[in-house]
C-alpha cells in the first residue's frame, strides 16, 4: 500500500516540478500578491491529488490544470475579506534586468498590466505567459475563440493606453483619487 | 488595411499563427500605424517581465502535503472534515466540489473507504476484500501515471514530450488512451525524435492485433523516411506477415525514398 502511495507521490512530484513555477507566475501576475499566489499554487496541487480521477485523457492536461487554478482563485475571491484589494505596495518587486532602460520599461509594463481590468489581464497572461492557445483559453473561459481574440486585442489597447498614462505621469482615469502611481525610476 | 481589420488578425499574428501572406500584410500595417505598432511592441516587451520564483516554503509545504498523503493521514483528515461538516479552511477544503464531475467524488469516496478499511484490517493479513482493494489502489496508481504521461506528451518542448513518452512505458498494462496518444504522437509530432520514441513505446503493445493494424496504417500515411524505416523494422521484428501486402504496395510507390525502398525490399524478404 505504501508503495502505491509513494508512486502517486512521485508522480505528483513530477507535475509539481514541471508546473509550480508557471502556476505561481500565473497567480502572481494576476493578483500581484506573493503569499496569496503561493497559497493558491499549493491549493491547485492539493486539488490535482484529490481529484486526479476526474482528469479525462481527451482534455489537454494544462487546460484541466488551469481550470482547477481558476476555480481555486474564484473560491479564494469569494472567501477573502473585501478590503484586501490589490494595492501597489503588494506588487512584487521587479528584479533588475540588463539595462536601466529595460528595467524602467519592465516596471512600467508591470504597473500597466496590474491596472487593466482583471478579465483582460487574465487573458493576456494566459496567452502571453502561459503559452495557451486561444482555443484552450476559450475552453477554459467557456466562450468562443473569437471572444478570446477580441479580448486579447482590447487588453493590448488598454495596456497601451495605461502604459502611456504612466509614462507621462498623468493621473489614471476612473481608478480612484487616493492612489498614486510610481513614476519611472521611483521603484527599484 | 484598416486598424479594425488588423485588430482581427493581430492576436493570431502575435502567436505566430497567420499564413505568411497575412503576416506580411499585418507587418506592413504595423510599420505604418504607430498605435497598432505599439500594441504589437507591448506584446513583445511583456517578455521583459521576469519569471518569478516562489519562496522555498512553497516546496516545503508541498512536500509536507505529500508526506501526509503517503502516510495515510491525508484521507483521515478529509474523512474527519467530511464527518464533522464544519467549515473547511481553504487550503485543505473541498473547495468547489459541487462543480466537479460525479465520477471524481465517487472515486474519492471509494479511495477514502479503501484507505480506512485496509488501515483497519492491516493486522489480520491480506484477505480477499483487502486484495481487491489493493488492486483498486494499483489501478489508481496506473491512472495517475497515465495522467502524468499524457500531460507531458502535450508539452511544447520536444524534450518534455520525449519524457512523456518515456513515462508511458512505465504503465504496467496497455491502455487505450495512452495508445491513442502515442499513435497521435507518431503521426503528428513535429520532432522526429519524439515520433521515433513513441514508435518504440508502441512496440510494447504490438502483441495486440489492432495495434499492428494501426502501425501498418501509419506506414501508409507517414512521410518521414526515418519513421518509415523504423516502422518497417518494427513490423519485421514482429514477424507480421499481414504487413506484406502493404509493403508491396509501398514498393510500387514512385515517390518513395530510395533508402526506404531498400528497407521495404529487405522487409519483404524477411517476412517471406
Amino acid at each position: 500500500m505504501s508503495q502505491v502511495r509513494s508512486g502517486v507521490g512521485e508522480m505528483l512530484g513530477v507535475l509539481f516540478e514541471r508546473y509550480h513555477v508557471p502556476l505561481f507566475n500565473f497567480y502572481l501576475k494576476l493578483t500581484g500578491d506573493r503569499p496569496v499566489s503561493e497559497d493558491l499554487v499549493q491549493e491547485v496541487f492539493f486539488r490535482i491529488l484529490k481529484y486526479r480521477h476526474s482528469y479525462r485523457a481527451d482534455t489537454p492536461f494544462r487546460a484541466w490544470m488551469y481550470q482547477i487554478a481558476r476555480n481555486a482563485r474564484m473560491d479564494w475571491l469569494r472567501k477573502r475579506r473585501p478590503e484586501a484589494s490589490w494595492e501597489p505596495e503588494m506588487s512584487p518587486a521587479v528584479p533588475p534586468v540588463d539595462t536601466a532602460q529595460q528595467s524602467q520599461e519592465a516596471m512600467l509594463l508591470h504597473s500597466a498590466l496590474m491596472r487593466i481590468s482583471e478579465d483582460k489581464r487574465e487573458v493576456l497572461i494566459l496567452s502571453r505567459f502561459q503559452d495557451l492557445k486561444y482555443e484552450e483559453i476559450a475552453q477554459l473561459l467557456g466562450c468562443e475563440v473569437g471572444t478570446v481574440k477580441t479580448r486579447v486585442h482590447r487588453a493590448l489597447q488598454d495596456l497601451r493606453q495605461v502604459f502611456h498614462e504612466l509614462e507621462s505621469g498623468k493621473p489614471l482615469r476612473g481608478r480612484g483619487p487616493h492612489r498614486t502611481w510610481p513614476t519611472p525610476g521611483s521603484v527599484q | 488595411m484598416k486598424c479594425e481589420e488588423i485588430g482581427e488578425l493581430l492576436p493570431d499574428y502575435l502567436q505566430g499563427r497567420l499564413r505568411p501572406d497575412q503576416a506580411a500584410q499585418v507587418e506592413k500595417h504595423l510599420a505604418e500605424c504607430s498605435a497598432c505598432g505599439e500594441e504589437a511592441a507591448l506584446w513583445k516587451n511583456l517578455a521583459l517581465l521576469p519569471e518569478e520564483q516562489p519562496s522555498p516554503a512553497l516546496e516545503s509545504r508541498f512536500k509536507a502535503m505529500l508526506e501526509s498523503y503517503q502516510e495515510g493521514r491525508w484521507e483521515k483528515t478529509n474523512l474527519a472534515s467530511e464527518k464533522s461538516k464544519t467549515p473547511i479552511p481553504m487550503l485543505w477544503g473541498l473547495g468547489n466540489w459541487r462543480q466537479l464531475p460525479a465520477a471524481g467524488i465517487v472515486w474519492a469516496c471509494l479511495f477514502l473507504a479503501c484507505g480506512y478499511f485496509i488501515g483497519k484490517h492491516a493486522d489480520r493479513g491480506p484477505d480477499a476484500a483487502a486484495q481487491a482493494q489493493l488492486n483498486e489502489m494499483r489501478q489508481e496508481l496506473g491512472a495517475t501515471r497515465e495522467m502524468v504521461a499524457l500531460s507531458m506528451m502535450q508539452q511544447q518542448s520536444a524534450s518534455q514530450r520525449l519524457e512523456g513518452v518515456s513515462w508511458s512505458t512505465r504503465l504496467p498494462e496497455p491502455d487505450p488512451k495512452i495508445m491513442d496518444a502515442l499513435f497521435h504522437t507518431v503521426r503528428f509530432d513535429s520532432s522526429v525524435d519524439v515520433r521515433l520514441a513513441a514508435l518504440d513505446a508502441l512496440g510494447r503493445y504490438s502483441g495486440r492485433p489492432e495495434v499492428r493494424r494501426e502501425l501498418v496504417d501509419v506506414l501508409e500515411t507517414h512521410q518521414s523516411p526515418l519513421v518509415q524505416v523504423a516502422l518497417i523494422d518494427l513490423l519485421v521484428d514482429l514477424h507480421d506477415r499481414g504487413a506484406v501486402p502493404q509493403f508491396r504496395k509501398f514498393q510500387q510507390d514512385p515517390k518513395i525514398d530510395p533508402t526506404v525502398k531498400k528497407r521495404v525490399d529487405w522487409g519483404i524478404q524477411q517476412l517471406n
